[in-house]
């Protein structure tokens, strides 16, 4: 016996392929092919050709082939001249032709022996009739009239001895007693289109089915007909046969464009449960060789394949089994395989039944279960939704930076209120303001050096206003102190940025709390050396120094002389904002703050010196945008205002930010800070988003042109009079509310006016306008 | 913390796939039954099914939904060969209902393959409306729609061999000029010897045409899923990958690919989990890109979480049977590279229940071991400037107090 994958290539192709009885030789017929091979170890031997002779007319041209289950010697042929052909392998002639039966006025589709009976073969016709033959008596002893126009299939029955089944192109099935040819004893319809092939389940009383409309039936016909099973293919199924020793397994090939043999359990009926894809064409024939691991099959591609159930892919088992998705509010859903542990009594039942692998019965078993699963607190969407909706993006950059750097923390993200209020301090142009002596001016000074203490010292400790408020006292207090140091003019080569920003604040600076919540904003003016410390030497390198994790807080000592003992150490900097709030909570630890009091004193101030924020900022912006946080990136980069121009980001690089973070919002749904962002945006590629696509046609009330130019200027009739208000009797430019009632309207404010007073419509139409 | 909702989705088959929305608020899952069902989110958190038809006459493996500018499109690939575009529309109210039933239909059927296709997925919006494909062949196929009123019409713009068979696809997501349109694709051949199952393609403008740009050659295991993390910004790419484990690549353009015309990239495993001990088949990023879900034969769900220097840890387990929605804490004190031990830590406890990063500042933190085995991250780069916080020698240091609290004094 053959054990593996092995096939042969004919001249042409072969129609039909039909097996001896015990299995060791095959005969494939075709148009011009005719041949019966010999099943050896690992290859075909062709053991004779049948198309010999000198007359090789249509006689020789088979639509199906079928071996006589009894007789091995005899075969019979399908012609499509009409012609049903016995064949005799024990003539001693070369021309192994027996007989001709030329009964059929069409072309034969299917011949087929009977089980028991050798000499009873039977015939369907594209005439639309089936006959009988008796091998003895060389003539058809019976005609069977189906009523349709051709008959694709014809069965006996291997349950019953005089019954078989007849399958036509108009989706009927019928059952027959060969006694009685007058009419079927049953009819039914099965499909909608064309049935080509049927096959009797060699032990239920089943009938298998398949047709044009891409299905395979199923149907117990051992009373009213009734559908079991029905399979799904992807094509129209050309010839169907069921695997021996497996109940529920069905081979099926189609006739178009599937040109691999599919095997299905009819329990699971939308996948294969193994496919052979070895043919190039669509096959043509299917034969079990008795055994379910092998079988033969031969195709238009001229092969003749013998196919091992080993090599078959699996299609189920390279399906995906589980699905996941993730969506905005943190939602998982989930969908898995059930795993199968099939309970006892089912195995027990399926073993008495037959024997057949437990994989069989797990295969038809597939299903999914699926599963949400919820955050119960999420918190990026959380953060990302309380930003967005806060965050301030158009004003003075100050504003801006208190503002959000507020609502940041309101959100829960401290390290992002940091950075606001690090860009705040970097951006402060104190030496402007200071120029300007105005009170209301220095105020404004007075909060950036604020958030300078805050930021170099811990804004994180401070947080609530009224922490804010004591800071910026205390500073005030602190000043006049600081400008009394003297212009010591120390380069500041030997003193780490920490230490500048230290300075500012000076141990003794709690006393002044209460005494100078009534100082003039004047008094707090820093002499040119105090404003040094703020924006002076603020490099990258300054992060580094907060992120080396050596660097514990402790001040050096320094070569001042102390003037007090630090009463109330300084809380520890917030770090840059490299990591992420989470390892902020968690990883702050780290930097802790010793005991020891800190001993600093800086009694002098450099110069001012003109320092560039920009690369700093820049170096924020990208690593913000690295770490997924889109939004700090875009959102620092609008309110930065014309101060962007001198980033070294490159516009596209900003654009991109503007466009995931307006994608981002669109997720929230949060279209009116996208429509902010995108109107405060700088590049056309995305301020013109809006612009886009977004067509609204009106026509003017009185000649009804569509409005070209403006929706409150006819251009023909020149008038404006749909565009007026009906309460001040002004055109209006811009949104105009109105009524779907009664059509009449004005200005917003107008309309909201009234309707706050009144719900008649202003013009006394009398309609009760609905104003929402 | 995270709670477990069944859905009973009556399927009669597995389900090969679940997508949300845009905004997360529908659900399409696709089955085997050859059915694809369409889920709404109500006003409470539930979830109805609102629509479900045989889409296929195979097994459907994949469902996407396009981006909402283009309506409510689905599409769908099948085992049948066929992917399609299905379109929501909402009938004319006449008579049934005020509100008019809305039902899908099929706008378009591309019967290119002829074989099973794999994986279906719409191009980021920038790019218009565009479809790339997969077939079980090595065949990607990519389809425009020139109009995007029009869905039923799609013309193939580009068919590309990948010699190996495709099992899934993704486009990157990034919607910056500086990137060119890309896609990468996994195979699932098993044969080892055939090299990289996972390859990178590139757009060129400049010739029109797709190109192999990268293949990630140590990669070699079948590859079932493969997703591009949410760009949002970033200069360089991060693919997720599942095959017998699940990893996490990133591609970082080459400063010199510029006048080479192709780019170059500079391939990373920031890392790599074989926590699910099995076939992983699945992986999938939350929209902030910042949580990788993976699930695997062992039926569950891991959700990886980054701390920004690459270090990944796993943040939770999902079970898939429902039964118990557990998950690990993030140890509150990252473990730093050099205090990892791989390989011997305890299986991730599942009786514990969850709360991710629920740590309050001022308790003593405690290290938790670690539950995730890692790689070692690949600190390149612009990751390079990030230095440890964390002191190895003392992971157990309070932290500082943060913003919240008031001042602490001790």
């Amino acid at each position: 016996m053959t054990s593996k994958t092995v096939f042969v290539t004919q001249e042409g192709p072969a129609n039909a392929l039909a097996l001896n009885k015990d299995n060791t030789q095959v005969v494939i017929a075709g148009r011009n092919v005719f041949k019966i091979f010999a099943l050896l170890e690992d290859k075909f031997e062709e053991v004779c050709n049948l198309r010999v002779g000198k007359n090789l007319n249509l006689n020789f041209s088979c639509n199906d082939v079928a071996w006589n289950l009894i007789d091995d010697h005899i075969l019979a042929t399908a012609a499509t001249n009409g012609a049903v052909v016995v064949w005799n392998l024990n003539r001693p002639s070369r021309s192994k032709q027996e007989h001709v039966f030329i009964d059929h006025k069409r072309t034969v589709n299917k011949v087929s022996f009977h089980m028991t009976e050798p000499m009873w073969l039977i015939s369907g016709s594209q005439d639309g009739t089936m006959k009988c033959f008796d091998l003895r008596i060389k003539e058809a002893t019976k005609t069977f009239y189906s009523n349709t126009e051709s008959v694709r299939d014809v069965q006996f029955s291997p349950h019953q001895q005089y019954t078989f089944a007849a399958v036509s192109e108009n989706g009927h099935v019928q059952q027959w007693d060969l006694r009685k040819p007058d009419r079927c004893f049953q009819h039914f319809t099965a499909h909608s289109g064309p049935i080509f092939a049927c096959d009797w389940h060699p032990e239920a009383s089943w009938l298998a089915t398949a047709s044009r409309d891409k299905t395979i039936k199923v149907w117990d016909i051992s009373a009213k007909p009734t559908c079991e099973y029905t399979i799904h293919t992807i094509a129209s199924v050309g010839r169907i046969k069921w695997r021996p020793q497996r109940k529920y397994h069905i081979a099926s090939c189609a006739l178009v464009v599937d040109c691999s043999i599919n095997v299905w359990d009819i329990r699971r009926p939308y996948i294969p449960f193994a496919s052979f894809n070895e043919h190039k064409d669509v096959p043509t024939g299917v034969a079990w060789r008795g055994d379910p691991q092998y079988f033969l099959s031969t195709s238009r591609d001229c092969t003749l394949y013998h196919h091992v159930f080993k090599d078959a892919t699996r299609p189920a088992s390279k399906a995906n089994p589980q699905g996941i998705a993730l969506n905005c509010k943190g939602d998982v859903a989930y969908a898995c395989k059930i795993s199968v542990n099939a309970p006892t009594t089912v195995k027990q039942l399926t073993s008495i039944m037959r024997k057949s692998p437990a994989s069989n019965d797990t295969f038809c078993m597939a299903s999914s279960m699926m599963h949400r699963f919820t955050e119960t607190a999420p918190r990026e969407p959380k953060w990302f939704r309380e930003c967005a909706e806060g965050y301030l993006l158009s004003g003075r950059l100050n504003d801006i930076c208190d503002h959000n750097a507020a609502v940041a923390i309101t959100a829960g993200r401290n390290d992002i209120s940091t950075v606001w209020s690090i860009t705040k301090t970097l951006y402060a142009n104190p030496l402007g303001n200071m120029l300007k002596s105005s009170p209301n001016v220095s105020k404004d000074d007075t909060v950036n050096t604020l958030n300078l203490a805050q930021i170099g010292i811990g804004s994180t400790v401070d947080q609530t206003n009224i922490g804010h408020e004591n800071d910026v006292k205390s500073l005030q207090g602190e000043a006049p102190g600081v400008i009394s140091g003297g212009d010591d003019e120390t380069e500041t080569d030997e003193m780490t940025e920490n230490q500048n920003f230290i300075g500012p604040i000076l141990p003794s600076h709690r006393r002044y709390l209460a005494g100078h919540k009534c100082q003039p904003k004047g008094d707090f003016f820093f002499g040119d050396g105090e404003l040094e410390p703020i924006t002076m030497d603020y490099t990258s390198g300054y992060i580094h120094n907060l992120m080396n994790h050596e660097n514990d807080w402790t001040l050096p000592k320094e070569a001042f002389p102390l003037r007090h003992e630090i009463q109330d150490r300084s809380p520890p900097p917030e770090q840059f904002p490299n990591h992420s709030p989470d390892m902020n909570d968690n990883d702050s630890g780290s930097v802790t703050v010793e005991d020891q009091p800190c001993e600093l004193i800086v009694t002098a101030v450099p110069k001012p010196l003109f320092w560039d924020p920009t690369q700093l900022i820049e170096e924020a912006l990208r690593h913000h945008a690295a770490i997924l946080d889109v939004q700090t990136s875009a959102s620092i980069l609008i309110a930065l205002g014309e101060r962007r121009k001198s980033l070294n980001i490159e516009a596209a690089t900003q654009e991109h930010w503007l466009l995931e973070y307006i994608d981002m919002l669109g997720r929230f749904k949060l279209w009116e800070i996208a429509t902010q962002i995108i109107q405060l945006a700088w590049m056309p590629s995305v301020s013109q988003l809006n612009q886009q696509s977004t067509t609204i046609h009106a026509c003017c009330t009185t000649c009804t042109k569509p409005l070209q130019r403006s929706a409150w200027l006819c251009d023909r009739c020149h008038t404006s009079r749909h565009a007026l208000c009906s309460i001040c009797h002004q055109v209006v430019r811009g949104v105009y509310a109105w009524c779907q009632g009664c059509a009449h309207g004005g200005h917003v404010i107008h309309m909201n006016e009234w309707f706050e007073s009144n719900r008649q419509c202003p013009t006394g139409c009398g309609h009760i306008c609905e104003f929402t | 913390m995270f709670e477990a909702h069944s859905i009973n989705a009556e399927h009669k088959d597995l389900i090969h796939d679940i997508a949300y929305d845009f905004y997360g608020q529908r659900m399409a899952t696709c089955s085997s039954d050859q059915f694809v069902k369409v889920w709404d989110e109500d006003e409470h958190d539930n979830w109805h099914l609102t629509a479900s038809w045989k889409a296929h006459s195979g097994s459907v493996w994949k469902v996407t939904w396009a981006h909402p500018e283009f309506g409510q499109v689905l599409a769908t690939c099948s085992f049948d060969r066929t992917a399609a575009v299905w379109e929501e529309i909402v009938g004319e109210g006449s008579g049934s209902g005020e509100r008019g039933m809305r039902h899908w239909v099929r706008r378009t059927n591309l019967v290119d393959s002829r074989t099973s296709v794999t994986d279906v997925k719409f191009a980021p919006k920038t790019l218009g409306l565009l479809l790339a494909t997969c077939s079980a062949d090595g065949v990607i196929r990519i389809y425009e729609a020139p109009d995007v009123m029009n869905l039923s019409q799609w013309t193939l713009q580009h068919e590309i061999s990948c010699k190996l068979p495709c099992s899934c696809l993704t486009w990157n997501p990034s919607l910056s000029r500086l990137h060119p349109p890309m896609l990468a694709v996994g195979s699932d051949d098993s044969n080892a010897s055939s090299g990289g199952k996972v390859f990178i393609y590139e757009y060129s403008e400049n010739n029109r045409r797709w190109t192999k740009t990268e293949t990630l050659s140590n990669v070699v295991d079948p590859v079932h899923d493969i997703a591009f993390a949410p760009n949002l910004g970033r200069s360089f790419h991060t693919l997720a990958i599942a095959t017998k484990d699940v990893r996490i690549v990133t591609l970082k353009p080459m400063q010199d690919a510029a006048q080479s015309g192709l780019s170059r990239f500079e391939i990373t495993t920031a890392a790599q989990f074989d926590d699910h001990y099995c076939t992983v088949w699945r992986v999938c990023w939350n929209i902030m890109g910042t949580i990788l879900a993976s699930s695997g034969d062992d039926g569950c769900v891991r959700l990886w979480k980054d701390n920004y220097v690459n270090n990944w840890k796993c943040v939770a387990v999902l079970k898939g049977d429902g039964t118990s929605a557990h998950s690990a804490e993030i140890p509150q004190i990252a473990t730093p590279p050099s205090h990892s031990i791989s390989g011997t830590q305890a299986p991730l406890s599942t009786t514990r229940n969850i709360s991710i990063a629920t740590v309050t500042a001022e308790r003593p933190t405690t290290t938790i071991l670690s539950t995730s085995k890692w790689q070692a991250p690949v600190i390149k780069g612009r990751f390079s400037k990030s230095v440890w916080l964390g002191n190895p020698s003392e992971p157990s240091l309070p932290p500082p107090p943060i913003i919240e609290r008031p001042k602490s004094k001790k």
